[in-house]
């Protein structure tokens, strides 16, 4: 299967889903719509579109595949990619326990030192300022909604 | 004609209030710096600053939220002339002959003509929406659920048959973006739909989230991925002033991309990009000297940053009139108006004759705004875009975590955005398009409702659809978008000039 027949066929996986869920809700008439008629039309053109894609990507040649691709396989997914993205969803969970200005401090630790190479002082110092400075803007100032944490900050 | 003066002069006295002009100031710096900076669109910032604007006045709130729009078309071209990266979207075809110039020593007049065409065409399109938006406010009057489907109709079938890559794949995003917009509870009898017993999915997916994950955090990835650099032109920017040959050359593809920008923002779907891309192309073909497009020719910068300007003036018509959002920033700048207790439409000029006007005042006075500051300002910029990418991402990261999680506190809505923003990179790399994907997720609630509502009006009969003429208009010539392409030629040219510009 090319690159291209990958997405195709996991959205219409997805959209086979979204067909069995929305079987499940009132689909009403087509005169008098229930809440299951919008979602089940929609699920139901989703998926056909998506096999359509499906069988489109397996008929074309590879070569062509890639040419639409767009150089979408070069270097593939960075290791950079995946560790922003998990550190970002243990920040989302650390937020709340910890309070804004000690979990982004990390966050930014972690951005500045691990991902960017600068010293660990130099890393820490910017870290712990741009929470600060962050915090004060936002929710000093601006009265945006932060999670205070366990030490009010 | 005497209303409308009337009204420009009531507007401008409520742009002029200390607060309002502040929002309108801190709009547009905020808009151009974003615009500058590569990475971070007006769509992410003002799903960002939302809810910062829940303590503003609504005025305010909108006036600021409209100024990020137009102030990120300025900041743009400086970015695509100086880095030959696009700062913002829509600046991506002022890299050709920009970047070009300022290689030849001519960044100075690039920048200069970019910041006065922007600033020509911002003004013509806020005449525009003087002169327009009243007269159609009376015609939007008419409009009943019918017509809301035929004209949302129109836009879903525009927004995916004038997108850059794949037709099929852009009808694949608009419906995903529609079967998402039915999470949540079903709008007339409330039942729970794909709502798995979570609180978070009752209130249906945020739309700030989802563009937080696709256009924000996506970006952020793919230009981590790519190892972004920014190699700035490092001679001295000097000279901003255009020369009177440069004028000279300048003045008509300005005047041309005002005008087509304006018309072109007005259409459902079509956005700020697609018209830049027309204006090169349309100066290209008019030139004598078509051959010397993108190496630094003048009318190539003039044309489409006219046209970018023009169009955000031109997408505000339909939704101040009608209510409808035409692109993906201005379903923003819809969220923003529904947040502050407002609803954009027909009775809006009556009902918030001080929104309405002031808002179209506050952009005549943020053009003002930005041209003062964009050029004493230039040297700024240039330092701002030679912060190196590894201090700026984790900035935007963090930015855009705020920006989710003060709208509802909710850590899940984080969550939320780091699945849009895989979603997002993912899309990207595949060639799959974002902007039909959040366009009919905003759009496609509205349109099962006034479908909805139309057959209730008409006792379960399609009919209702083609007995009333403008919602048969609507349609017609949604099919025709649809059929033409495959059955005429030069329509099929159209389309595919439209969606090979985009590409290139």
């Amino acid at each position: 299967m090319n690159r291209e027949a990958w997405p195709a066929a996991l959205l219409s996986v997805a959209g086979l889903v979204a067909v069995n869920e929305a079987r499940r809700l009132r689909f009403g008439a087509v005169t008098v719509p229930g809440p299951g008629f919008f979602p089940l039309v929609l699920a139901v053109g989703f998926t056909l579109v998506c096999l359509v894609l499906f069988v489109a990507a397996l008929r074309a040649p590879a070569g062509a595949a890639a040419a639409r691709s767009g150089g979408a396989g070069e270097g593939g997914i960075r290791w950079k990619v995946l560790a922003t993205l998990g550190v970002m969803l243990a920040y989302a969970f650390a937020l709340e326990p910890l309070g804004f200005v000690a979990a982004t401090c990390g966050l930014l630790c972690f951005f500045f030192r691990a991902l960017e190479g600068m010293r660990w002082t130099v890393a820490v110092a910017a870290s712990a300022l741009t929470s600060v400075v962050t915090y004060v803007i936002f929710k000093v100032w601006l009265y945006v909604r932060l999670p205070p944490g366990p030490w009010g900050l | 004609m005497t209303d409308v003066a009337g009204g420009l002069l009531f507007g401008l006295g409520v742009a002029l209030a200390p607060g309002n002009l502040l929002a309108c100031f801190v709009g547009v710096f905020v808009g151009t710096l974003i615009g500058v900076l590569p990475g971070i669109g007006p769509v992410a910032t003002m799903s960002l600053l939302l809810p910062v604007t829940y303590a503003m006045s609504p005025t305010a709130s909108i006036i600021m939220m409209a100024g990020i729009y137009y102030g990120a078309m300025y900041g743009g071209s400086t970015t695509s002339i100086l880095v030959n990266l696009p700062g913002e979207a829509a600046s991506v075809v002022t890299c050709l002959d920009g970047y070009q110039m300022a290689l030849q020593g001519r960044a100075g007049p690039a920048l200069g003509i970019a910041a006065f065409g922007s600033f020509i065409a911002g003004t013509a399109s806020v005449l525009g929406i003087m002169l327009l938006a009243p007269p159609l406010t009376k015609v939007a009057l008419s409009f009943g659920p019918p017509e809301i489907f035929g004209l949302l109709l129109l836009g879903f079938t525009m927004v995916t048959y004038l997108t850059a890559g794949s037709k099929l794949r852009a009808v694949a995003m608009a419906l995903a973006g529609m079967l998402l917009g039915t999470i949540g509870l079903d709008p007339i009898t409330a039942t729970p739909r794909f709502t798995y017993g979570s609180l978070t999915l009752s209130d249906g997916i945020g739309l700030v989230p989802m563009i937080m994950g696709l256009f924000g955090i996506s970006e952020v990835l793919l230009n981590i991925e790519k190892g972004i650099k920014q190699d700035v032109f490092l001679t001295q920017v000097r000279g901003l002033w255009p020369t009177r040959e440069d004028w000279r050359r300048s003045a008509a593809p300005i005047a041309r991309g005002s005008v087509l920008g304006f018309l072109l923002g007005i259409l459902p779907g079509i956005g700020s990009i697609i018209p830049t891309f027309i204006s090169y192309a349309l100066e290209r073909r008019l030139s004598r000297h078509p051959e010397k497009f993108g190496t630094g020719m003048i009318e190539g910068v003039a044309g489409p940053e006219s046209a970018n300007n023009a169009a955000t003036g031109g997408a505000m018509i339909p939704l101040l009139t009608l209510g409808i959002a035409p692109n993906v920033v201005m379903a923003v700048l819809l969220g923003a108006f529904l947040i502050h207790g407002v609803q954009p439409g027909p009775l809006m000029i009556r009902e918030r004759p001080d929104m309405f006007w002031g808002v179209v005042a506050s952009m005549y006075v943020g053009n003002v705004i930005l041209l003062v500051l964009n050029l004493p300002l230039i040297g700024l910029w240039v330092q701002l875009l030679r912060v190196p990418y590894g201090i700026l991402f984790p900035l935007i990261l963090l930015f855009c975590v705020i920006g989710v999680y003060s709208e509802a506190g909710n850590v899940w809505d984080i969550v939320v955005m780091l699945v849009f923003a895989v979603l997002g990179y993912l899309m990207k790399k595949f060639g799959y398009e974002a902007a039909p994907l959040v366009l009919a997720f905003v759009l496609g609630r509205m349109a099962e409702e006034s479908i909805r509502q139309s057959l209730l009006m008409s006792r379960g009969s399609f009919e209702i659809l083609l007995t009333r003429p403008l919602a048969t208009t609507f349609i017609g010539v949604a099919l025709a978008v649809m059929v033409l392409p495959a059955v005429l030629p030069s329509a099929r040219a159209v389309v595919r000039m439209v969606g090979r510009e985009t590409v290139e």
